[in-house]
Formats: C-alpha cells, sequence, structure tokens
C-alpha cells in the first residue's frame, strides 16, 4: 500500500479528477450526460459522507500540529472528488438551477480543488504550516457551508430553523382562493419539493404559471378538468402506491385540502377568485370556513386527561357527563330537574371544571354555589342558565369565562347591569336573552358595540302576530 | 373465567368458535385444530367496531333530531318543487324522453295516457333565500330563511311500506334497526329518565296509509334502543302508570326483588336481554315521574300556545305533537320522530292537500321558530318530509279541481332546519317538469350519512355484527351531502 501511496500514478488520479471537475464547471451548458453517466450521479447522496469525515478528520489532526497520515489525506480528497463530480451529473438532472442548488455546487467543487491543492502541497517537502493551516480552515468552513445548502435542498429551506411553534398566518375575512387559500396548502404540503431548488418531476408549484404549465407530464392541473388533472389524479391515489403524492413519509394532505384544490380546479384555477365571489351552494365557501375554524378537537388537546370512571362517578340518574368526542376529554355536562334538588353533584364537578365547554343548567333552582362551580370552568363555550333564578351579580361571575361562545339566558331576571358584565365576554357569540328586564335601549346600545353577535330576543313580534292571527287548525276545523 | 363457568351451564353461551375450539380438544389435538382454524389461538373477537360506543365519534353539530316524517308522501308538486312547464303544457302527455321507459306503481301503468298536471296552488318566494313556498304553506314560508329545502331527493321504492321501511331503516326489506334506533345507539342517551328514541303519531283527513311499531324497532339492535310510542291521553305511555293501591316505595321494593331473580337467571343463561330488562324497569320507575312532567303542557304561556295554534293542547294532534316535541327535546331525548298520516293523494288531491298543510303546517313552523328563540336550533335538527314523491301527471280522470298523483320515487322535495345544516338554501333541482333530478341528487343512503354525520356520528364506522356481517344504517352506500353542512 505505501508503495502505492508513493507512486506517481496516485497523483495522476488526483490531478486528472481535477482538471475533469474543472472541466465539467467550465462547459456544464455544452455537455449532455449518457444516461448511465446520469445514474452515477444518484450515488451523490451516497458518497458525500464519506470525504466529510475524511476530511474532517484530516483537518483536526493538521490544525492540532499532528502528522496527517498519508493514506488519509489521499482518500479525502479522492473521496471528495468523486463526490463533486456525481454530485455534478446529479445536479445536471434538473432544468433549471436554483439559488440553493448553485451555491451547493460552487461550495462543493470549492471544497474538492482546496482539499486537492492541500494535497498538492503537502507534496512539497518545504511545506509552510501558516499556509496549510489557512487551507485546512478555509476547508473547513467551506464544508460547513456546502453541507447546510446540500441539507437545504433536499429537506427543504427551513429544516434546519429553530422550532419556534408555527403560527399559521390567518386567513383574511374575504381571502382569494388561489392566492391565499391553495397557496397556502401547496407551500405547506407540496412546494418543498416542486420548488426552483429541487423540481422534482420537472414540476413547480409556486407560482400559477408553472402549475398550468405542468410538469414531466403536463397535465398537473386542467382547469375544470378533474379527471385528467394529474394533480388530483395522484392525491386520490392509494398511499401504498409509487405515484401517491405527497410520496409515503410525507405529511399528506387532508381531505379538506382535496376538496379544496379540487373545487379550485373544477372552478376553472383561476387566481382571481375571492371567497366572496362564490355563490351557495358551492361547497368551496364551507371548506374555506373550515380552515379558519381550527379543528375543535385540537384546541382540546391540552386537557386535563379525565378517566372513564371519573365521569362515571360524576355521572348521575340526572346529571349527564359525556365526552364531546370520542378523541377529546373535553366534556358536555346536562343536569335534569329531579324529584329532590339537590347541589352536590353540580358542586363536585370541580374536579373536572377545567375539562368542561358544555354545561347545561336550564331550569334548574341554581343558586351562588352552584355558579361558583361555573366560573371555575374557564374552558366553558357554551353554557344555558335560562329559566333559573339567576341575577346580575351571578352574571358577573361569568367573566373568567373568556372561552364562552354561547350563552342562554332567557327568562330570567337579569337586568341591565348584566350587560356590562357581557361586554368583558370577547368571545360571546350568541346570546339568548329574551323575557329578562334587559331593557331595549340598553340592549341596542349593546348591540351597536358588538355588532357581530347574534342576539336572539325572542319571536319577530310581526311574525308572531301573524301566527296568532292565522291559527289555520282552527280554519281547518271550521270548513 | 366468569364466562367459561357460563359456558359450560348453559348452551346458549356457546358460539360458533368456542364450538370449534371444544371440537379441536375433543379430537384430541390441538394443533390439529389450528390448523383447521387458523385464527383459533386468537382470542374471542368481541366488540363490534373499533369505535366505542355512546360517544360521537367526533365534534357533532347537532345533538338530537326532530323528525316531523310526513307519512304518505306530500307531493313535491303541491309543496316545495315549483314547475310552471305544468301549467303550459297542461293536459299534454308526459314526454317519453322524460319518463324513460322507467317503471311506473300498478294504480296507474295501465293509463292510456300520462297527463301533465299543474299544481292548483299558487307559489311565490319567501325570504332573502328566495325559497319558492306553495301558498299552502303560509307559515312555512315566515322560515323560508331558517330552513334548507333539498328539492333532489331520490328514493328506489315506488310503495308505501317499503318505501318508508326504507326511509325509517336503510332497506326496504323490514327486519333493520331504524334510524332513531342507531342515533340512539350511536350516541347513548342525554337524559337517563327518558326513552332516547321517542314517537308521536297524528293523522290528518287525507288518505292514510298504515303505521306500525317496526317503523320504530330496533330490530336487532339491543331493545333499549327501540323507539317509544308516546300516545295520546292519559296514559301516554301503557302500562307505566302503578295500578290502584300500590304506592311508590311498594314499587321501588317489587323492582328490587324482581332485579335480583333477573341478575341470576343473567348469570345463569349470559343473554345481555336481561340486562337491557333490568334497565328499561329501572327507566320506567323513573320515567313514572319524568313522562307525565314532560307531557304536560298546561304550563306552556299563552303566547306559545297561540305560536302553536290552540290545536296544540288537544293531545294527539301534529300541533300537540310538535309541542311534546320540543318539550322532549329540551329533556334530552335523541330522537324524537312525528308521524302524521294523510298525505297519500292519489285523488281529490287539492282538497286534501290544502287540509293536511293546515294541519302541520303552522305548528311545523312556530317548532322552528320556537327552537330557535330558545337557542335549540344551534343544536337540534329538524327535517320534514315524506317517503317518496308524487307524479307529475295526472291520475284518473283529469279534472283541475280534483285530481291525484301517483307514487313517483324519482324526485322529491323534503327541508330541514338547524343542527349543523345550512340555513336559507335552496338545494338540487328537478328537470323542468319536476320528474327527474338534474342537479346535485341525494339518495336516502346519502340522507342518513349526513344526518348521522351531523350528530358526529361516521355512516362507515358504526356498524353492528349480526348473522356473521357488520351492518350499517347506510350498509354499503351513501356519500355525506357536504355542501349541506354548516
Amino acid at each position: 500500500m505505501t508503495h502505492f501511496l508513493k507512486s506517481r500514478w496516485v497523483d495522476y488520479i488526483i490531478l486528472g479528477l481535477s482538471v475533469f471537475l474543472i472541466f465539467c464547471l467550465v462547459f456544464e451548458s455544452y455537455i449532455e450526460l449518457p444516461r448511465f453517466v446520469s445514474w452515477l450521479g444518484r450515488w451523490h447522496p451516497l458518497v458525500l459522507h464519506f470525504p466529510i469525515v475524511l476530511l474532517l478528520l484530516a483537518i483536526f489532526l493538521g490544525l492540532t500540529g499532528r502528522e496527517v497520515p498519508r493514506l488519509l489525506l489521499f482518500t479525502a480528497v479522492l473521496s471528495a472528488l468523486i463526490t463533486a463530480i456525481s454530485g455534478f451529473f446529479l445536479g445536471k438532472e434538473s432544468l433549471v438551477k436554483g439559488d440553493l442548488l448553485l451555491w451547493h455546487q460552487w461550495l462543493g467543487a470549492g471544497v474538492a480543488l482546496v482539499a486537492a491543492i492541500w494535497y498538492a502541497l503537502s507534496k512539497i517537502r518545504e511545506e509552510k504550516m501558516i499556509l496549510s493551516k489557512t487551507l485546512q480552515g478555509v476547508l473547513l468552513v467551506l464544508i460547513g457551508f456546502t453541507g447546510h445548502y446540500g441539507g437545504m435542498v433536499t429537506h427543504g429551506e427551513d429544516f434546519l430553523a429553530l422550532p419556534i411553534e408555527k403560527k399559521q398566518k390567518e386567513l383574511p375575512e374575504n381571502p382569494l382562493i388561489y392566492g391565499d387559500v391553495v397557496t397556502r396548502i401547496l407551500d405547506e404540503k407540496c412546494v418543498s419539493c416542486h420548488n426552483p431548488n429541487k423540481q422534482k418531476g420537472e414540476l413547480l408549484l409556486t407560482d400559477l404559471a408553472n402549475i398550468l404549465k405542468g410538469g414531466e407530464n403536463g397535465n398537473t392541473v386542467i382547469p375544470e378538468n378533474l379527471e385528467e388533472s394529474e394533480l388530483i389524479k395522484r392525491l386520490h391515489l392509494p398511499i401504498e402506491d409509487e405515484e401517491h403524492m405527497p410520496p409515503e413519509g410525507k405529511t399528506p394532505l387532508t381531505d379538506v385540502e382535496i376538496e379544496i384544490l379540487e373545487r379550485w380546479i373544477a372552478l376553472g384555477a383561476s387566481d382571481t377568485v375571492r371567497l366572496s365571489g362564490l355563490k351557495e351552494p358551492e361547497p368551496l365557501i364551507g371548506l374555506v370556513r373550515s380552515l379558519r375554524e381550527p379543528d375543535p378537537s385540537g384546541k382540546w388537546a391540552n386537557f386535563p386527561k379525565i378517566a372513564d370512571s371519573t365521569l362515571q362517578n360524576l355521572s348521575s340518574d340526572y346529571l349527564s357527563i359525556n365526552r364531546v368526542a370520542s378523541n377529546t376529554d373535553a366534556l358536555s355536562v346536562d343536569v335534569y330537574l329531579a324529584p329532590e334538588y339537590d347541589s352536590k353533584p353540580i358542586t363536585n364537578l370541580k374536579r373536572v371544571a377545567k375539562n368542561i365547554v358544555e354545561l347545561d343548567l336550564s331550569g334548574l333552582p341554581i343558586g351562588s354555589l352552584e355558579i361558583d362551580m361555573v366560573s371555575l370552568c374557564t374552558n366553558l363555550e357554551w353554557l344555558e342558565l335560562d329559566k333559573t333564578p339567576v341575577g346580575d351579580e351571578d352574571i358577573e361571575k361569568l367573566i373568567p369565562l373568556e372561552h364562552l361562545r354561547l350563552l342562554k339566558i332567557y327568562e330570567t331576571s337579569i337586568n341591565d347591569k348584566s350587560l356590562l358584565a357581557l361586554k368583558k365576554l370577547k368571545n360571546l357569540k350568541r346570546l339568548y336573552l329574551w323575557g329578562t328586564g334587559i331593557s331595549d335601549s340598553a340592549l341596542k346600545e349593546f348591540n351597536k358595540e358588538r355588532p357581530n353577535m347574534l342576539i336572539d330576543n325572542g319571536i319577530d313580534p310581526e311574525t308572531e302576530a301573524f301566527f296568532v292571527a292565522n291559527d289555520t287548525i282552527v280554519d281547518n276545523k271550521e270548513e | 373465567m366468569k364466562e367459561n363457568e357460563n359456558k359450560k351451564e348453559n348452551p346458549l353461551k356457546v358460539n360458533r368458535r368456542h364450538f370449534f375450539s371444544q371440537l379441536s380438544v375433543g379430537i384430541g389435538s390441538l394443533a390439529l385444530g389450528s390448523l383447521l382454524i387458523p385464527d383459533l389461538f386468537k382470542g374471542n373477537e368481541k366488540g363490534q367496531a373499533g369505535m366505542p360506543l355512546g360517544i360521537p365519534h367526533f365534534a357533532p353539530k347537532a345533538k338530537r333530531v326532530i323528525y316531523l316524517f310526513q307519512a304518505g308522501a306530500p307531493s313535491q308538486l303541491e309543496t316545495f318543487d315549483y314547475k310552471p312547464t305544468l301549467r303550459k303544457r297542461m293536459g299534454e302527455d308526459l314526454p317519453e324522453s322524460i319518463r324513460n321507459g322507467q317503471r311506473l306503481t300498478g294504480m296507474t301503468a295501465n293509463q292510456d295516457k300520462f297527463p301533465l298536471m299543474p299544481p292548483a296552488v299558487g307559489f311565490s318566494q319567501h325570504g332573502q333565500s328566495g325559497t319558492w313556498i306553495s301558498d299552502y304553506f303560509p307559515h312555512i314560508a315566515k322560515i323560508a330563511d331558517d330552513i334548507t329545502v333539498v328539492r333532489s331527493m331520490h328514493t328506489e321504492a315506488i310503495n308505501h311500506d317499503p318505501a318508508i321501511t326504507f326511509f325509517q331503516t336503510g332497506s326496504q326489506i323490514s327486519g333493520r334497526p331504524s334510524m332513531g334506533s342507531w342515533m340512539s345507539y350511536g350516541l347513548g342517551s342525554e337524559n337517563k329518565n327518558l326513552p332516547s328514541f321517542v314517537v308521536l303519531t297524528s293523522r290528518g283527513k287525507g288518505n292514510s296509509q298504515g303505521l306500525y311499531s317496526k317503523l320504530w324497532s330496533s330490530g336487532f339492535l339491543d331493545s333499549k334502543h327501540q323507539g317509544v310510542l308516546l300516545r295520546s291521553g292519559k296514559d301516554p305511555v301503557l302500562y307505566l302508570n302503578d295500578p290502584d293501591g300500590i304506592s311508590r316505595s311498594d314499587k321501588r321494593h317489587l323492582l328490587n326483588e324482581v332485579s335480583e331473580l333477573n341478575k341470576l337467571h343473567h348469570v345463569e343463561t349470559g343473554d345481555d336481554e336481561i340486562e337491557s330488562r333490568i334497565a328499561q324497569y329501572e327507566m320506567a320507575y323513573r320515567m313514572q315521574m319524568s313522562v307525565p312532567d314532560v307531557m304536560d303542557v298546561s304550563k306552556e304561556p299563552e303566547s306559545i300556545v297561540k305560536l302553536y295554534g290552540e290545536d296544540c293542547q288537544v293531545p294527539g294532534t301534529y300541533a300537540a305533537n310538535a309541542l311534546q316535541a320540543r318539550r322532549l327535546a329540551e329533556n334530552g331525548v335523541r330522537f324524537i320522530q312525528l308521524y302524521h298520516q294523510g298525505w297519500d293523494q292519489h285523488g281529490n288531491l287539492p282538497d286534501e292537500m290544502a287540509g293536511q298543510a293546515k294541519d302541520v303546517d303552522q305548528a311545523s313552523a312556530a317548532l322552528v321558530m320556537d327552537l330557535k328563540q330558545r337557542g335549540m336550533l344551534e343544536d337540534t335538527l329538524v327535517v320534514w318530509g315524506g317517503e317518496f314523491g308524487r307524479s307529475n301527471y295526472c291520475q284518473g280522470k283529469f279534472d283541475e279541481a280534483n285530481y291525484g298523483r301517483d307514487h313517483h320515487p324519482r324526485a322529491f322535495s323534503i327541508w330541514m332546519a338547524g343542527g349543523g345544516i345550512k340555513p336559507g338554501l335552496n338545494y338540487g333541482q328537478t328537470d323542468e317538469f319536476g320528474y327527474n333530478v338534474v342537479e346535485n341528487p341525494v339518495h336516502i343512503n346519502d340522507f342518513h350519512a349526513t344526518l348521522m354525520h351531523a350528530l358526529g356520528l361516521d355512516h362507515e364506522q358504526l356498524t353492528y355484527k349480526y348473522q356473521g356481517r357488520r351492518f350499517r344504517l347506510t350498509d354499503v352506500a351513501g356519500n355525506v351531502v357536504k355542501d349541506l353542512l354548516a
């Protein structure tokens, strides 16, 4: 082996490969690779690990002032050159090279050539320590950057980004179907492989022109034609199918996302249509809306865990306590009037107060004990207190319920004062309060402040008058 | 362990798997047995589906259903499907291009002609939604923006019994559980003091078809899921009241003793229906208190009585049942089904329909409005409709003042309100003759799937294994009509 390392052939190999690499880079646009050579490029992801390890080892020895074994340096440089050349072959497969790929290419070539120079210098006996160490330093930096850019090409640009909680930007009130909705889906699920840096299947999903242009097959999206649109076809293939997109291992699209893409294509794949431009019963309206309201089970995901036995212990013949859905710890509680009313079962709910999202106490003779329990249910979204003896001071106790979305307090003796407390419930969207002591003027004022809240103040008097005046069944009997 | 003991004691507990496993021991070779029956050692396959029962599969929009079933099949052409073409081409024969050789019932198949008959009633558009509603329904017209009319319903059955059975159970052949039973099975009860599936019936003066308890039967599901018919009058549930001279504490004592005996028998036989029966006795005991309370409408204020119509104070009327339905819904009954008979207008349609409409119009609309003001339309789904539609051609003598319409399964209209359904929508279309669906067809199976979806149930997941295979309400069909969901 040592004999071989001393022979001139070794130097020739390094020199030859370096020259070949430079030649490739210079005449890149004139080169047409035979298929077999292209295939060799596919080995790039495998071999690239060798120069990284070997070079780093050599650099470590060099920088710490130890002798770098010749065999190590030779194999390191050789693998660097092979990696660079195979990388070049692989890069030829993408039609247009994006910024990331270009940076990776030139940095990679830099690593290989600087390594080759180091090798050449090491042959000269009177090498200067300073020069050698500088080279090693440069090489270290180059390896770092090359690897990083290569990683971004393969795994996407934000692969190494710090895992800050990804906050999806909220959809605007009247989103563009393409600009705001479709691109959001594509960005999230498709663009990491179909971008200028990594144009899988020659397909770019970053702008509408390229989406319509399509990939290798050219029929990615055919407006108004779902059957022929390759994109949709592939989304629907079974996950085991090679052609299924996104490929196994990547996050698949949800049903809603697929349907949105389908409807968008069916409607002509336009980039100017807005949500408000759609007419019921176009399903896209509901689909887009459902994107805005996150999956309810998601927001309940961090609730304390509740055992079924706990629920059984808390429930009675007159108190039903159920999970809102099978996969959550969010609870829905209904209480019915027992022949002998007792507040115990309700106050016992304190144990699971944080889990209760729906609570129905309507028609019960509740007092402050029960209301105190209610005020502990800070995740409550739906509360029924109608036909109970609650008063203004009880409503004030509801202020901590910041998630409260719906409140029924009809047929109670609350007054205008309660509106002040209700104003503080920022998420309250539906309010049923007819048959209370609240004055029309105060309610009007309140409504002005919260225009988006649906306030039900009983049946519209005009309609009611019509019903009273036209009793059909009485008419029917007279006939 | 206990199960094994049971098995020894009572042949009822031995199922096929046990039988084969015993058999293989008998042959003297477990190994051979396992060769013959590959999953012999896999243990007892228990449970029906992967999904737990008594809880919605996903967060539901609706918690209960009030189904206002119009038995006999009201004509879509005199209710919600306005077809001016019928007036323009009145008396002309139904074009063969429309009928396309489709089957008719024996009642009209032999007619020489199929003359198109326009509706005897006017139509107008109502609400912001511009929903076409016939003048037979002035009250429902007032809630046009709260309801969604589906004009593209279609079914396969052409006669009442199979059609209504299909609608109730998802199969034209009787024996399957009713949809109310499926909901009860899938969701459990909200209030343990009342059955989760309740039926109320009423009858109009129009030509009627029979109603029978098989329509609310629980089929192969546990009998606790069966619909309970609440009668009008003194005894809403027969034999619920204690006989004279028996006090409530005597009754309690009696039930405790009977329950002990039943439990003994259950240990002996392992028959699950015994447990069911024990639970039913207990519920009946509580219902002795809860039912009279729910049924007592005397406390309803004057304004509500006026809203539903004075008739709501007369037990057994549709209006009374509608008001009852609201009270049952308030008390946590999952599935409340009203049947109003008398919609089978083979003849004398204008008169009969006017009368039928008067029975149900005000109370149906009042119910929706009443639910709405109580915030109950948020989580209660109301459905109004019959089992199929009626023909656009005249049955019998061609007389505009007194015509009839035959059965027509290919297109009919229903409406829904609340419970996760978009309000004020007009969904689906029929052709200009009102004969075939031309846009967004909704099959009964699709309807069932959508209903279940609104209640948080996946119609493909809620199954019950019986006689060797898994059954669902939608059996092997059905797609959720997402366009209808809010």
